[in-house]
Parts: structure tokens; sequence; C-alpha cells
């Protein structure tokens, strides 16, 4: 549990009631799906589902976590799905190609660490030029995935490093229940400690704050003296690391480094975020309610096929979700706004997680 | 006395004048500047693989296969172009183009199954009209989520983009769909004086919103709104029916784009065009298109299209690889933006 969540207890639930990006809202939500599913198809409450949401929330939550960042900050990234795959790909290729095996953190830091390069490129185009961060991200997605290819490799890589294969049968809990031994993954540990880390991060370091302040206004944060410039740079390195991360993850759970993996993914994450209520013109957005997005997302997927739903229903029903989500709040912001701008505009700003 | 004020204020309203003359002259060279680069780019790219491989880069199936692949993301890229003019964009538009293509041979398939094949092709024209109904309804939806419930263009057409998606993956049950009206076939296969058919129909959909973007006084509005939208309303210009409009506009084209892809290759899919929707904001940007909204020419992003096009045939008739050319469209679209903004650094935005 996050510490939005503990605050909102501590001061009274109820008055805090929906949260500040409507967190309330979307947890009640994930329950009523819950809820409805379970009446549908008993099958449905059991721990195996738990925990197999959680499994298949990995990924896309540590992208998510990524997303979040960069939409807080005012900005849209496209090129973490090919960060994450240059960077996790290149370090296992690295490696096996020489015959070595860089154990678990190794094979972590090395990918991370061409992660932060990558990220690098990405903060140094947009916080220097000034540039859109939609269309630099969407040159840079092209031009790392076009050299990966071209200058790491191309083959499918079938055997991981030993130190990496051996985590993917890992669990860190193992429940035996009537319907046979079920468990919980290992790297949900890691993702968990991130999620608080970066949930206290954007909260209370200057750095959280100073996301927050260049969503909100660039202008007005280099006027109170937040070096942007320096803080989006630091902004996209992080994202870049966080991307490497959700890689080496995808690929462990996969068991393979496919060159061709993790296509098209960009789109579905900020769904998942922007259902989570940050708003795609920074400045708006929290950790909890990214998090309740994701697994709303994965509870849909998750439960669809359970009640005997085509999964091709899936990808209709979480646009379906995000319109109603974006609808509703563009339809409830719609009157006040013409009435009184700045009566809005104001808690807009602070409406930070 | 009265006569120094006179001529103070005269000079002044000259100056001004000359200001205004200047400032206009100055925006029309920025416009031109753009398509200026966009054609010396192309006439460059044409050279360069000219001059490495004259003899695969200048055979006439190169050449063919250029003018056939352009149309589909020229018509796509300008739909983009017209919306990132109001200020938005649409990043449903591919889909909205798979729903005319996946409608046409859906209805085709069952006709003909049902009442024979020489009924079914008879119906190619009005079922190219379904086609093109089913893009503005879809057009429309977005145009309504936009103006009317007042959701963030990109929110609303990630939105659509996964609704359309997903029904078409329900329709289709994920598989590629085989049929197509003969007539569809015959035109993509149809060339006058060696430039083909589906080629005119880019050149057609150019003219067309070029027109209505320089000529027509909803071209003004659109330009407008996206320029500035708080201006443009309070000069008593409608912005819900001019967002209407727009969309409305882009799902027509969205709509063509699919009967394009049904000519040239008589087959439907959810999944077809995947990598489309980022490429035709790549080539609507590197066009001269401003994706803050306000500016953009039809011209400058038919020969971006052109530019990318000839970019990627040259590099197959070098061997070189697809990955190899995503790197090529990566380096090009931030290299031109960065001289951008390193040409006009704090003029316009």
């Amino acid at each position: 549990m996050s510490t939005p969540a503990l605050r909102q207890r501590r001061s009274g639930l109820l008055s805090r009631w929906p949260g500040r990006n409507n967190e309330g809202y979307l947890a009640a939500l994930l329950l009523l799906v819950v809820a409805v599913m379970s009446a549908a198809a008993p099958a449905f409450f059991s721990l195996h589902t738990f925990f197999s949401v959680i499994r298949g929330a990995t990924v896309p939550w540590i992208f998510a976590m990524g997303v979040l960042l960069v939409l807080v900050s005012g900005g849209i990234d496209v090129s973490f799905p090919a960060i994450a795959v240059f960077s996790a790909y290149s370090a296992v290729a690295l490696t096996t190609a020489r015959g070595v095996d860089a154990g678990l953190l190794g094979n972590f830091a090395l990918a991370m660490a061409i992660g932060c390069l990558l990220g690098l490129v990405n903060g140094i185009l947009i916080a220097r030029f000034r540039l859109p961060t939609l269309i630099v991200t969407l040159g840079t997605a092209g031009f790392f995935r076009g050299a990966m290819i071209t200058f790491v490799g191309a083959t499918y890589i079938a055997q991981l490093p030993r130190s990496l294969a051996e985590q993917s049968t890992r669990s860190v809990i193992s429940v035996n229940t009537e319907a046979g031994t079920t468990f919980l993954h290992v790297l949900v540990v890691p993702v968990l400690i991130l999620t608080v880390l970066i949930a206290l991060g954007l909260k209370h370091t200057m750095f959280g704050r100073a996301a927050y302040a260049i969503g909100g206004d660039p202008e007005a944060a280099r006027r109170v003296g937040i070096p942007v410039q320096r803080t989006q740079v630091v902004l996209y390195v992080l994202v870049g690391a966080l991307a490497a991360f959700g890689g080496m993850v995808f690929m462990i759970q996969g068991q393979a480094a496919d060159p061709q993996m993790l296509i098209g993914i960009e789109l579905d994450t900020i769904a998942a975020v922007v259902l989570g209520g940050a708003s795609i013109f920074g400045g708006r957005g929290s950790v909890l309610g990214t998090v309740l997005g994701v697994l709303l997302v994965q509870v849909i997927n998750n439960s669809l096929v359970l009640v005997g739903v085509p999964t091709a229903w899936q990808r209709a029903t979480v646009g379906l979700l995000l319109l109603l989500g974006v609808g509703a709040q563009a339809w409830a912001g719609r009157r006040p706004r013409r009435a009184a701008p700045a009566a809005v505009k104001a808690p807009a700003v602070k409406a930070a997680a | 006395m009265m006569n120094r004020i006179a001529e103070a204020d005269g000079m002044r309203r000259g100056g001004a004048e000359r200001r205004d003359v200047l400032t206009d002259f100055v925006r029309k060279i920025h416009v031109n500047r753009s398509v200026g680069q966009m054609a010396a780019l192309l006439v460059a790219a044409f050279a360069i693989f000219t001059i490495l491989r004259p003899a695969v880069f200048l055979g006439s199936y190169n050449l063919q296969v250029i003018a056939l692949a352009a149309p589909e993301i020229g018509i796509l890229a300008i739909a983009m172009m017209v919306t990132m003019l109001s200020g938005g964009i649409d990043l449903s538009v591919v889909s909205i183009a798979n729903a005319s293509a996946i409608t046409i041979s859906m209805t085709y398939t069952a006709v003909s199954s049902r009442a024979g094949v020489e009924l079914a092709n008879s119906l190619a024209l009005p079922l190219v009209l379904l086609g093109l109904v089913v893009g503005v309804a879809a057009g429309a939806i977005n145009g309504l989520l936009i103006a009317k419930v007042g959701i963030t263009p990109i929110l609303a057409t990630l939105g659509t983009m996964q609704l359309f998606n997903g029904l078409e993956l329900v329709v289709t049950g994920g598989r590629t769909l085989y049929g197509a009206p003969a007539g569809l076939s015959t035109l993509g296969t149809t060339t006058f004086l060696g430039v083909p058919a589906i080629f005119l129909i880019l050149v057609v959909v150019a003219v067309a919103i070029g027109v209505l973007l320089d000529r027509i006084s909803l071209g003004f509005r659109i330009r407008y709104q996206g320029a500035n939208a708080e201006a443009s309303r309070f000069s008593g210009i409608s912005s819900t029916r001019t967002l209407l409009a727009t969309y409305t506009i882009v799902g027509l084209l969205g709509g063509i784009a699919g009967v394009v892809f049904l000519s040239r290759n008589p087959s439907a899919s959810a999944d077809y065009g995947a990598s489309y929707t980022l490429l035709v904001i790549v080539i609507a940007v590197l066009g001269g298109t401003n994706p803050y909204g306000g500016r953009a020419t039809v011209l400058g992003v038919v020969l971006a299209t052109l530019c990318l096009q000839v970019v990627a045939s040259g590099f197959t008739a070098m061997r070189l690889s697809s990955q190899q050319y995503a790197m090529a469209q990566g380096v090009i679209l931030i290299g031109a933006m960065v001289l951008d903004y390193l040409r006009g650094r704090g003029s316009s935005r």
C-alpha cells in the first residue's frame, strides 16, 4: 500500500473521497468488476486469479510508472518499449556473446545503464532543443529499434544466462490450494519497492515537486527557480532506467530475448495511466491511481476470458472504459471551466498525488 | 505642430504597414521554406539513390512501387495534418481506414456467397460508398467526443483507436479477410500514362484538401482554431462546429485510405498498417506541420510522403534493411526538428 492511501485513511477516508485524481472511483470500479466477475464465475474469486493478475500486470506496471513520470512533467513518451528492448536485449546479447554470465545484479545493472544512456538522448533533445516530446520520442523509438537490430543483433536468444533463467520460476509465496499450488512471482518484490520509492520521490523530494511544477507550467516553474532543463534530463534518464528494468522483467517472464518483443504497447500503456487519472497536459497524476489503472485493465483482460467472453473483446472494452473515464472528467469539468477559468486552474496545479 | 503630429502619425502608420508587409513576407518565406526544404530533400534523396544504384532505382518497377505505396500513407498523413492544423491529433485514423476496408470486404463476401459473385462485383460502387460512410461515421464519433463532450483530441482518439480496433478484432476474429470487389482490384492495377490510378486518388485528395484549407471558410476556421482557439472563439467562430467538421472530414479521408488499402491488396485485417499511426505523424511533422496547430501545407505533407517513400525504396535498392530505414526515419525527423529550432530560435513555435 502506498503513501497516499495511508494519508487518506488517517485524515478520514470519507472526507477525502474520491481522492484528488478520482482514485476512489477507480478503486470502486475495480471492486465492482471483481464482485460482478466473482458472481458470474465463482472460479474467479481465488488466490490463483489474484496471483496471475499480479503476474500479468508486473511489466505494464513498471512501464506505467515511467509513463506516469513523463506525463506528470507534461510530456508524452512513446520510446520506452524501444528503450526496454534495446537495453534488455543488448545486455543479454553482449554477455552471452562473450560466454560470460554477469549475474542477476550485473545483468540488471548493465541493462539499466544502457537504459539511462538512451534516456539521456531523449532528455537532451527535449530539454536542450525544446522539441515536442511526442515527436522526439517517436524519432528516437525508430532510431533505437533500428540501431539495435543493425548493430547489436537480430537473433532470437532462446537461452537466457543461467542467473536470469533461474529467476523465471522463483516465487516469493507459494500457496497450496485444492486446485493445486499457486505462486506469486519473485519479481513482484522489486516492483513494489520501486513503486513505493517513486511515490515517495514524487511527493516528498524537490525533484518530484519540480516534475509536477514543470508539468503544470514550465515558465512558472522556471521563474520560481526550478532548474527545468536539468530536471527534465534527469527525469528522462530515470524513465530510461525504468524502461530497461521493465524490459528485463519481460524477458525473464518470457524466458527468451526476442529483438521483436514489446512492439505496439506504448499507446496501451499510456491509456492505462490516463485511466488512472494522470493528466495528459501534465501536473496531475498519482502512483496509486496509475497502479489502479493498470490493475483494472489487467483484471478486465483476465476476467473476460473466465466468463467466456472472447479475448477479442478485451481491446474494445478497455477503449470504451477509457472513453467513459476521460469523457466523464471532461463533461464534469466543462461548465465550471467556462464560468470561472481561474477557479478550476488553481486546484489543478495543486492536485498532485 | 498639427502637421508634425499628422506626419508622425502617418510615419507610424506607414511603419506599421511596412512591418505588416514584412511579417507577411517572412511568414510566406517560412511556409515556403518548409515546402522548399522538403522539395530539396526529395530531390537530394532521389539524386543520391540514382547515383548509387541507377539500374535498380530508376527501373520502372521501383518507380511503380513508390507510386503504389505512397497513396495510402499520403492520404493518412494529410488526414493527420488536418487534425494537427486544428490543434489536435487523430490516433484512430488508421483504425478508421481498416474499419472501412473490413466493412467493404465483409459485405462483399456476404453478398457474393448469398447472391453470386457477379452481383457482388456489380455492387463495387455502393460498397465503396458504404466504406466511406463507415469512415465518416467513425470520424463523426471522434468529432462528437472532442467537440461536444470536450475530451482532449489525443485522449478521445486514443480511446476510439482502441475501441474501433477492438471491434474490428471482434468482427474479424483476428483473422485476415480475403475478398474485394473486382472493380477495386482493377483500380489498383490501372495506370494512366504510366501513373497508377491510386496515385491519382492521392493527387485528387491533396488538391481537394488544399482548396478546402486555402479557399473555403471552413479551412480558415480550422486554421484559426489551431492557431489560437481562444481568439477564434471570441471572433464568433463556433469551435464545436469547426472541430466536428474537422474530424468528420478526417474520418472520410480514413475511409478513402481504406478503399486504397483494398485496391492494392484484396484483403483486410484489424492489424493492417499497425506502424502507420506513428509513421504518418512523422510525415505530417516533416512536411512542415506545426504539431501545436495553426500551420501546415498540403504540398509539404505530400512531398514528405514521397521523400520517405523514395528513401524507403532507395534503402531497398541498396539492400539495406527496413531496420536501417527506421533509423534513417528517426534521424531525418529529429534532424529536421533540430534544424528548425536552430534557424528559427525564439521566432515561432
